[in-house]
């Protein structure tokens, strides 16, 4: 075993190799933009210099002079689409502004042209010839510009229900022993996946097929057959590798509608690749925020009172927020707790899901907080976790269905040497360096939404899974794969799956870390229902009896046996049967899904249900990290050698893809801590920085030592598949380690992200 | 960061791009050059397609392309090689890393005419067969992706680095394979990969 694929525990399955490794590194992974096109035009967007105001007038002779041009599309002469609904207000847009429709600027990089020409190179060059007149208005950039608007985001926001608050809060803290209040900033981000934001159309008679890359192939093609005015059966989204999502591919971004009406009436395959600086604005990104938090406690540590107040930026027309509060209120034990989000308004293009979008905020806050919390009480922070922790969640009183919350503070603290700290800060180092260690908790809500799969089984064992999950690098393929090999028991290199296809049956969005859980839990039913009719036909009525005893059940045996383990003699099934395949649909909806979720399936909505939304219980998947900072005493340059993280999250279907996601999360999360933030010109309201060379990410010089541990935990009330997602659980916690161990590094408490060495102060 | 290129002499040169652009128009030229050139009529005019032949992965291909298109645009538009992949297209990213001669190079920032004559080797020339290269296998072995979609670059990098002679130590590795970004952030897998394929491929 190499270190990518450990060894599995108790409820873990095989560390197999990727399903696609071979494609992936042959180039043979076919992405969006790589999908052969007939004779295609290519287009070349033109964005908005501007955040607020309107365009005037074009001039385009220049434009319209180079060679190859075929045609270029504004307000003036656009295709004519509907409106999309926001994706939380039933419909399928990640926004609601929709370019090309009147000549009005809704924020900084809105399309306001589109050039169609011959070649790549002539498209790009009349797009820069494209002249504009604007009449400009002053745009409110961020927290703090004129003109922002600020109200709470319960009710307005259909998805963001509540306030949690529960007990008395300022009774509590007012009277709490120990008293901390603290602020804290998180910036504006962007996913910037490596794929970059491509979109091709191609008519064929009244069928259209999209080639993009997409989280959600059926809520894409619903989406857009919606805009353009036809059934959605005319709409085909194919897209069998994305790379990279991160969340920015889970909502219909406008593009994709305008580039299918242009094809439409030019009777022509279109062919967008946006640039990478477009891919900021005419996508969503992680809106920055604010926070306070106020904790109060007792000497011993245990908190009496917790309040989180959170503040988010989103754009004039839509009220998107992530709400982090249903989570930090319900993860540690506390009678009293009060909580208010709030959404402020400004000239932006509206924000979106980006990897953990309530978790990483809001856990940095109060993760922070805690550390804070510990020095005051001058007690080691795992201990005041400990303290804390709790088998039920304080808002609702339900319990958590699993949480192995201290078991991984206490292997990741043992992997990591937390015993070797000493507790003061400042007082580790070595040379010119200043160390510090740190830690945080992590956790992320196990969701599930409904999945439908088609599996057909041939008789020499070749097995066939379609489903319209996604590979956005998570490792779908494989366990899905590894799924119907073990229920079907037939050789993993015989079972072949088709993904990212909306012509497949339907699956949730790739997002909120469902993916494995419901796929992988539609998959098994499916399985089940093959397993029934081949039992069923070993196992004739007459036979009943007898069949039985054989199977030890006495009631429905078929069923029976198709749901155990038992094995199959697949030739003799087939003997049986007289046919050479078999084939099962089924629908798998997860336990307490609302009752339009087939329906709703169908359309391409989304029906997650898990966290803290289930019946009588909360479903999380918790982590503890650790990390060392090092902190140059004179130049302040910071590095980070060492992230270990401990996390459990049910089961773990593949240990190798597992274990790669939350090594990649953990990165993230030192990144988001480090490196990443959007700059935004206040003045002007436009990203700064809107490139890979500007924009940071980690390189590999960034990241010298990464250690996942997996721990085994089953958990039999979440879903069949008994998973609970994990590509959102690992960068959570990251943002509070790290500032924590930069204070015990240095002494100084920063409370706003990222930080760079000219944030400290030593 | 580290720039992908190495310093080491490769054929690839100044010389050689002023010799390829001149005879395409890309740079301003006396009409005495452009009367003597047999592909003058597109000097003519700077935005006419020019032809060009361009020797990939041991094939020479012909091709009829603007002038501006990059070894890139050429290979994924062009000829049906969509293995390197278009990530930022401003040499940021390294997805598109090809190798002319032995030196990796941003495909994306090098103009397919300036390519003219030099041999260029892409992801989708190094299995033989059925038979991956030692990299390729390294990368399986190690999980060194998961989206993929910079792993035909970093591949392709990581097999100059080591031809290098810059995959000495796992702190060479990082430091040479930083000008290729994972956003998935394998990093740590793709360094034992390139640990595991450096002594197959120095043994040749």
């Amino acid at each position: 075993m190499t270190a990518a694929a450990p060894e599995p525990k108790a409820n873990m399955g095989q560390p197999v190799p990727r399903y696609d490794a071979h494609s992936k590194v042959t180039g043979r992974a076919t992405y969006a933009s790589d999908m052969p096109l007939a004779n295609p035009a290519y287009a070349f967007l033109v964005t908005s210099a501007i955040a607020k105001g309107r365009v005037d007038g074009f001039d385009l002779a220049e434009a319209r002079a180079v060679r190859g041009v075929i045609d270029i599309v504004t307000h003036e002469n656009a295709p004519k689409l509907k409106e999309s609904k926001l994706f939380s207000n039933g419909g399928y847009a990640g926004t609601t502004i929709q370019p090309l429709k009147s000549p009005d600027i809704a924020h900084d990089g809105q399309i306001i042209a589109v050039v169609i020409a011959e070649s790549y190179e002539a498209a790009r060059e009349a797009a820069n010839r494209v002249k504009v007149n604007y009449t400009v208005a002053a745009p409110s950039a961020t927290f703090d510009s004129p003109g922002t608007t600020t109200a709470a985001a319960k009710g307005q926001n259909s998805q963001f229900k509540e306030d949690p608050k529960v007990g008395d809060f300022a009774k509590a803290f007012a009277a709490a022993e120990i008293q901390l209040t603290a602020a804290y900033d998180t910036p504006t981000q962007h996913h910037n996946p490596m794929e970059l934001f491509t979109t091709s159309c191609a008519w064929i008679g009244d069928d259209l097929v999209i080639y993009e890359p997409s989280q959600y192939v059926h809520g894409l093609k619903n989406g857009v057959a919606e805009q353009l005015g036809i059934d959605a059966d005319k709409v085909r989204v194919v897209n069998p590798y994305v790379g990279g999502g991160f969340g920015s591919r889970g909502s219909m971004t406008p593009r994709t509608a305008i580039i299918a009406g242009i094809a439409r009436r030019l009777n022509r395959p279109i062919k967008l690749v946006a640039t990478r600086d477009q891919g900021f604005t005419i996508t969503t990104y992680r809106a920055e925020t604010r926070h306070e938090i106020k904790l109060g406690a007792s000497r011993d540590g245990k908190l009496v009172a917790l309040r989180h107040e959170g503040a988010e930026v989103s754009s004039r027309p839509d009220a998107y927020c992530v709400g982090g509060t249903k989570t930090t209120t319900r993860l540690y034990a506390c009678p009293n707790v009060d909580s208010l989000v709030s959404i402020v308004r400004a000239d932006r293009n509206t924000p979106g899901f980006m990897r953990s979008p309530p978790e990483v905020p809001y856990l940095f806050a109060l993760e922070s907080a805690m550390d804070e919390l510990a020095v005051k009480l001058d007690m080691d922070p795992v201990e005041l976790r400990r303290i804390n922790d709790t088998t039920n969640e304080p808002i609702g009183g339900k319990p958590y269905t699993s949480r192995s919350l201290m078991a991984c503070f206490d292997e990741a603290a043992k992997a990591f040497g937390w015993s070797q700290r000493s507790s003061q800060p400042k007082s580790m180092a070595e040379g010119d360096w200043l160390i510090g260690y740190g830690c945080a908790a992590t956790c992320y809500p196990t969701q599930m939404g409904p999945a439908a799969a088609r599996v057909r089984l041939q008789r020499d064992g070749r097995t066939r899974v379609e489903i319209a999950g996604h590979e956005i690098g998570t490792g779908a393929y494989t366990v899905i794969a590894q799924t119907a090999a073990e229920r079907l028991g037939v050789p993993l290199e015989k079972v072949a799956v088709f993904i990212g296809d909306s012509d497949l049956p339907p699956a949730p969005v790739a997002g909120g870390s469902n993916s494995t859980a419901s796929t992988c839990s539609a998959v098994m039913m499916v399985c089940d229902q093959i397993r029934q009719r081949l039992f069923k036909a070993v196992m004739p009525d007459s036979l009943t009896d007898k069949a039985k005893e054989t199977v030890g059940i006495s009631q429905a045996p078929t069923t029976q046996a198709a749901k155990s383990n038992r094995p199959l003699d697949i030739e003799k099934a087939f003997d049986a049967l007289g046919v050479s395949v078999v084939e099962e649909y089924g629908e798998w909806k997860p336990e307490g899904a609302p009752l339009d979720s087939f329906k709703a399936m169908h359309s391409g909505h989304v029906r997650l249900v898990g966290g803290h939304q289930m019946q009588d219980k909360i479903a999380y998947a918790f982590g503890a990290e650790f990390v060392e900072v090092r902190v140059n005493r004179f130049t302040h340059e910071i590095r980070c050698p060492r992230l270990v993280g401990a996390f459990a999250a049910g089961r773990i279907m593949n240990p190798r893809t597992a274990r790669s996601q939350l090594m990649g999360g953990l990165i993230w999360g030192m990144s988001s801590a480090l490196l990443e933030a959007t700059e935004i010109d206040e003045r002007n309201a436009r990203y700064v920085n809107d490139n890979l060379a500007d924009y940071l990410v980690p390189v590999n010089a960034d990241v010298p030592g990464v250690e996942v541990i997996l721990l085994s935990e089953q958990d039999d009330h979440i879903n069949p598949a008994g998973a609970k997602g994990l590509g959102e659980l690992a960068n959570v916690g990251t943002n509070a380690a790290i500032c924590n161990a930069l204070y015990h590094a240095t002494g100084q408490r920063i409370r706003k992200l990222p930080v760079r060495l000219e944030n400290i102060e030593v | 960061m580290p720039d992908n290129s190495s310093s080491r002499p490769s054929g690839f040169d100044r010389r050689a791009f002023m010799a390829g652009a001149a005879g395409s128009a890309l740079v301003p030229m006396t009409a005495r050059a452009a009367a003597q050139d047999p592909r003058a009529p597109a000097a003519q005019d700077p935005s006419a397609p020019v032809d060009v032949t361009l020797h990939v992965n041991g094939k020479d291909r012909r091709l009829r392309i603007d002038a501006r298109t990059t070894v890139l645009d050429a290979l994924r538009e062009h000829m049906g090689l969509t293995g390197s992949k278009k990530g930022c297209d401003h040499g940021q990213c390294g997805a598109c890393t090809v190798l002319i001669g032995d030196r990796r190079v941003v495909s994306c920032l090098t103009l397919a005419l300036a390519a003219e004559g030099q041999e260029i080797t892409t992801i989708e020339g190094l299995a033989t067969d059925d038979r991956l290269h030692p990299m390729q296998q390294a990368f399986v072995d190690n999980d060194a992706f998961q989206c993929g979609y910079c792993t035909p670059g970093q591949i392709m990098s990581a097999i100059a680095c080591v031809k290098e002679g810059h995959a000495g130590s796992e702190a060479d590795i990082r430091e040479y394979m930083s000008g290729n970004i994972c956003r998935c952030a394998a990093y740590p897998n793709i360094v034992a990969a390139v640990k595991q394929a450096a002594p197959e491929i120095l043994k040749g």
